[in-house]
């Protein structure tokens, strides 16, 4: 499951059916690129998130019809000291 | 499968409530390469060196089935030098 931050969301008013009605959010991954990834749970700009892709990515979005090949998992808690951790 | 080494835990109270109560870790291909989270069934320590494996195995790999992972560690290596 790659980590990513949430850099804004994006509204598609003309999609398929099965797209569902979760919002949309840009993600950034650590390494740079870009890619977009449906979001369950709510998370705002900035958020360090994990995401899951392949499979796994329509059950974690809800429903197996939903039309995602990622899905945001989870908001990361201690993305800060995992970045910087405090030598002890 | 990939070769992996733990670098330590992720807490994420804010998540999908599929997940319920897996353990996750913060996994790295090689030193100073971007980070991946691996769902952890073994329980592992920081600077082990684990197999992970990878997209719909992973799901099954963690015990429950359809369990949304995409990235599950499936066993310590004894010895590996890295």
């Amino acid at each position: 499951m790659e980590i990513h931050q949430v850099k804004g969301q994006i509204v598609l008013t003309s999609r398929l059916d099965d797209m569902g009605h979760l919002p949309l959010k840009v993600l950034k991954s650590v390494s740079g690129s870009t890619s977009v990834a449906m979001d369950p749970i709510g998370t705002k700009t900035g958020d360090w998130v994990f995401t899951i892709a392949n499979s796994a990515a329509r059950d974690a979005a809800g429903d197996k019809r939903l039309l995602t090949d990622l899905t945001v998992s989870g908001i990361i808690d201690n993305w800060a000291d995992i970045q910087k951790p405090d030598v002890k | 499968m990939k070769i992996y080494r733990v670098e330590g835990t992720i807490v994420s109270t804010n998540r999908i409530a599929m997940m319920d109560h897996k353990p996750l870790l913060l996994v790295v291909d090689k030193p100073g390469a971007s980070p991946m989270v691996a769902v952890d069934p073994i329980g592992c320590k920081q600077g082990d060196w684990v197999l992970c494996c990878g997209s719909s195995a992973a799901r099954d790999a963690t015990g429950i089935k359809g369990y949304p992972s995409d990235l599950t560690i499936v066993g310590i290596l004894d010895k590996w030098e890295g």
